[in-house]
C-alpha cells in the first residue's frame, strides 16, 4: 500500500504507485511481447520448413526442361499432372458424396440416427493412411483387376481413357482409378464435416420461413441452406484439395508407381508426393547423380508445398469465421 | 433473443428464392421423398469401407496372433513385432511430449493473451500448418535433424519430426479449449478479484482441460499412424530402441517396408502390425469420445 496517497488521485490503487520507467518497460515486454513467442511457433515452424527446403535445394538450375514432361531431363510436369489427375476427380467425388451425406445428416435423418451414423465419417478420418494403402493394395486392387476392369473395357470402352490401354493389356487393378477411389475415401471426412458444420449453422428462422412459404425440405436445402452455407462449401473444397494433393503413402501404395503419364484410368503414374517417397532412397546415394536428384526432389517438394500452402491459406481464409474443430481437421 | 444479422457475404437475395413454379406439388413432394431416401444411402460409402477394412485386417491378422508376436523381435522375414511396437510407442511418447511443450503454451498464449486480430492471424497459420503434407515435414526432419544436427536415423530424429507434425493439432485444440470458456465465467472470475494467473489455473484450466486432453489424444491418433515422416527419419531396426540416439523401428514403417515382401510370413506380420495400429488408433478415438462425453455431462449448463 502507498503510505501517502495524494488526495487528488482517483485511479485504481496500482496507478497511484509511481512506477519507474525501466520496470514499466519490462512489464510491458512481459505483457505484450512474451505471449507472441509461443503463439508464433506454427509460423516459425512453417518458415523453418520453407527455408530449409529452399537452402537444401541449392536453387539448382535444371533449365527450362524442369517444366517439361521429360523425367530424364529432370522435368516435373508428369508429376504435377499426375497429382492433379488424382486429386481433382477425388475432390469432385468427395464433394458430391460429402454434400449428400451432410444434407442427409442435417436435414433428413432424425437426430438419434445421425448421432449413430456421423461417427463413422469421423472414424474414416482417423484411419491411418498406411492402412488405407494396404487395404487398397490387397482388397480393392484385385477386385478392380478381376471385375471392374473387364466390365469397363466391354461396356465403357468407347469413352477415351476407359478402354484397353496400349501397353497394359491386363492391369493388376492398381493405378490411377484406384488412387482416385482411395483418395476420395480419405478426404471424404474433411469435406463432409466442414459442409455439415456449415449447414448446421444455417439459422432456424431461415429454415422455418422457407417451410412456411410452402417449400419442401429439399427446396429449402437447395435454395436457402446451401446458398447460406456457400462459404463452408467452398472452404471444404479448398481444404479437401489441399489434403488430397499432399497425400503420400496411401497413393504411393496403390498408384502402381511409374514415371509416365497414364494412358487410361487403370494405368500407373506418379504424383509429386508419391514420387518423393518412392524414390527418395536413390537420392540418398552419395554420388553426383544422387545429390542432383535430392535437389530435384527438394524442388519438387517446394512446389508441392507452395500449392498446398496457397490452397490451405485460401480455404482457411474463406471459412475463418467458423471456429470449429473436428477430428483433426 | 435477437437474431444476429447475417454476414454480408451470405445474405440471401430475394431473387435466389425461386421455388418451382406452379401446380407440380406431386412432383415436388416426390423429389423431396426421393432425396430423403437416397441421400442417407450415401452413408454407406463411408460405412462400408470402414467395416470391410476392419474386418479384412482382423481376418488376416488374428489367426496366429499370439503373445509370441508381441514379445519377439523381428528377424529377417519372420519373428514378431516387439521392436516396431516398442519403437512406435517410444516415438509416440516423445513426439507427444514435444507437441505438448510447443503446442500447449502456444495455444494458451493465443487464446488468452493475444488481441483478437493477431489471434486470428495466428490461428490461420496453425490451421495452414495442419495442412502441410507429411512428406514435406519428413523431408524437413531429415535435413534438420538427421543431417544438420547429425543425429542420423535415430529415435530422437524420428520423434522430433513427428512432434513437429503433431504440434499444430495440440496448438489448435488448446486454443479452442481456452478461447471457448464462456465469457460470463471469465467476467465472474475477474470481477471477484482473481488475477490472470488465478483465473488460468483455478477457473479456465478445469473447464478447458478435457478438451485439451481430447486434442492431445487426437494428435496421438493421427501421429501414430503417420508413415511419411518416419520413412525418412527411421531405420529398419530389428531391435527396440535402447536410447535417444539408437535406431528405432515403427509399426507404420514396418508395414511400409513389408507389404510387398515375397515371404508370406512377413506379409502376415505386416497385417498384424496394421491390426495393432488399428487397435491403437481406434482405442484413442474411443477414448476421445468418452472423455468428450463425460466432460459434456460434467460441464452441462456452463455453455449456454
Amino acid at each position: 500500500m502507498p503510505e501517502s496517497p495524494s488526495p487528488d488521485s482517483s485511479g485504481p490503487p496500482e496507478s497511484r504507485q509511481p512506477v519507474p520507467p525501466a520496470a514499466a518497460g519490462v512489464r510491458h515486454i512481459l505483457r505484450k511481447v512474451v505471449p507472441y513467442v509461443p503463439a508464433l511457433i506454427p509460423l516459425g515452424l512453417t518458415l523453418a520448413i520453407v527455408f530449409t527446403l529452399l537452402y537444401e535445394s541449392h536453387l539448382q538450375n535444371f533449365g527450362w526442361a524442369f517444366f517439361g514432361f521429360n523425367f530424364a531431363d529432370y522435368g516435373i510436369m508428369i508429376f504435377v499432372v499426375g497429382s492433379f489427375l488424382t486429386s481433382v476427380p477425388a475432390l469432385l467425388l468427395a464433394m458430391l458424396i460429402g454434400l449428400g451425406i451432410s444434407i442427409a445428416s442435417t436435414t433428413y435423418l432424425p437426430r438419434f440416427v445421425s448421432a449413430w451414423l456421423d461417427p463413422f465419417v469421423d472414424l474414416l478420418a482417423g484411419i491411418p493412411s498406411i492402412i488405407y494403402g494396404i487395404w487398397g493394395y490387397f482388397v480393392v486392387a484385385p477386385y478392380f483387376g478381376v471385375n471392374v476392369w473387364p466390365w469397363s473395357v466391354m461396356h465403357l470402352g468407347w469413352i477415351p481413357g476407359f478402354g484397353r490401354a496400349q501397353f497394359s493389356p491386363a492391369p493388376s487393378g492398381d493405378g490411377l482409378a484406384l488412387a482416385i477411389i482411395i483418395l476420395t475415401l480419405m478426404i471424404l471426412p474433411i469435406t463432409t464435416l466442414l459442409m455439415r458444420d456449415a449447414l448446421r449453422s444455417v439459422p432456424r428462422d431461415l429454415w422455418e420461413s422457407g417451410l412456411a412459404l410452402g417449400a419442401t425440405r429439399w427446396e429449402v436445402t437447395r435454395r436457402v441452406a446451401i446458398p447460406y452455407a456457400k462459404r463452408g462449401v467452398w472452404g471444404a473444397a479448398f481444404l479437401g484439395f489441399g489434403r488430397a494433393i499432399g497425400e503420400t503413402v496411401a497413393v504411393a501404395m496403390v498408384i502402381d508407381q511409374a514415371q509416365k503419364l497414364p494412358l487410361n484410368v487403370y494405368d500407373g503414374t506418379s504424383t509429386m508426393a508419391s514420387l518423393i517417397i518412392e524414390t527418395i532412397d536413390s537420392a540418398f546415394i552419395l554420388t553426383p547423380q544422387g545429390v542432383l536428384y535430392l535437389r530435384f526432389l527438394t524442388e519438387l517438394a517446394l512446389i508441392l508445398l507452395a500449392i498446398t500452402l496457397a490452397v490451405n491459406i485460401a480455404g482457411r481464409w474463406i471459412i475463418r469465421r467458423t471456429f470449429t474443430e473436428v477430428a483433426g481437421i | 433473443m435477437a437474431t444476429p444479422p447475417l454476414p454480408a457475404t451470405s445474405r440471401i437475395e430475394s431473387d435466389d428464392i425461386r421455388f418451382d413454379r406452379v401446380g407440380h406439388a406431386r412432383r415436388r413432394l416426390a423429389l423431396d421423398r426421393a432425396a430423403s431416401w437416397l441421400l442417407p444411402l450415401l452413408f454407406l460409402v463411408a460405412i462400408f469401407p470402414i467395416l470391410d477394412l476392419v474386418y479384412w485386417v482382423s481376418e488376416h491378422a488374428v489367426p496366429g496372433f499370439t503373445w509370441q508376436v508381441i514379445v519377439t523381435n523381428p528377424s529377417g522375414n519372420a519373428g514378431g513385432l516387439y521392436a516396431p511396437l516398442m519403437g512406435s510407442l517410444s516415438i509416440l511418447g516423445l513426439a507427444t511430449g514435444f507437441a505438448i511443450a510447443f503446442g500447449f503454451f502456444g495455444g494458451l498464449a493465443t487464446a488468452e493473451f493475444l488481441g483478437p486480430r493477431s489471434a486470428e492471424m495466428v490461428r490461420i497459420t496453425a490451421n495452414v500448418m495442419v495442412g502441410t503434407p507429411a512428406i514435406i515435414v519428413g523431408l524437413f526432419g531429415y535435413f534438420a535433424f538427421v543431417i544438420y544436427f547429425g543425429w542420423h536415423l535415430t529415435l530422437a530424429a524420428a520423434s522430433l519430426t513427428l512432434g513437429i507434425f503433431m504440434t499444430p493439432y495440440v496448438f489448435r485444440s488448446t486454443d479452442l479449449a481456452y478461447a471457448t470458456v464462456p465469457s460470463h465465467i471469465r467476467e465472474a472470475a475477474y470481477g471477484s478479484g482473481a488475477g490472470a494467473g488465478q483465473y488460468l489455473i483455478r477457473v479456465a484450466t478445469p473447464i478447458a482441460f478435457p478438451q485439451v486432453l481430447t486434442g492431445v489424444f487426437l494428435a496421438m491418433a493421427i501421429g501414430v499412424g503417420e508413415t511419411a515422416p518416419l520413412v525418412l527419419t527411421t531405420l529398419q531396426s530389428n531391435l527396440p530402441p535402447t536410447g535417444l540416439f539408437s535406431p528405432s523401428n515403427a509399426l507404420p514403417f514396418y508395414i511400409w517396408s513389408g507389404y510387398t515382401s515375397i515371404f508370406p510370413t512377413e506379409i502376415r506380420l505386416a497385417f498384424q502390425a496394421a491390426f495393432l495400429l488399428l487397435i491403437i488408433v481406434v482405442g484413442l478415438n474411443i477414448l476421445v469420445r468418452v472423455i468428450a462425453a463425460r466432460a459434456r455431462k460434467r460441464l452441462e449448463g456452463l455453455f449456454q
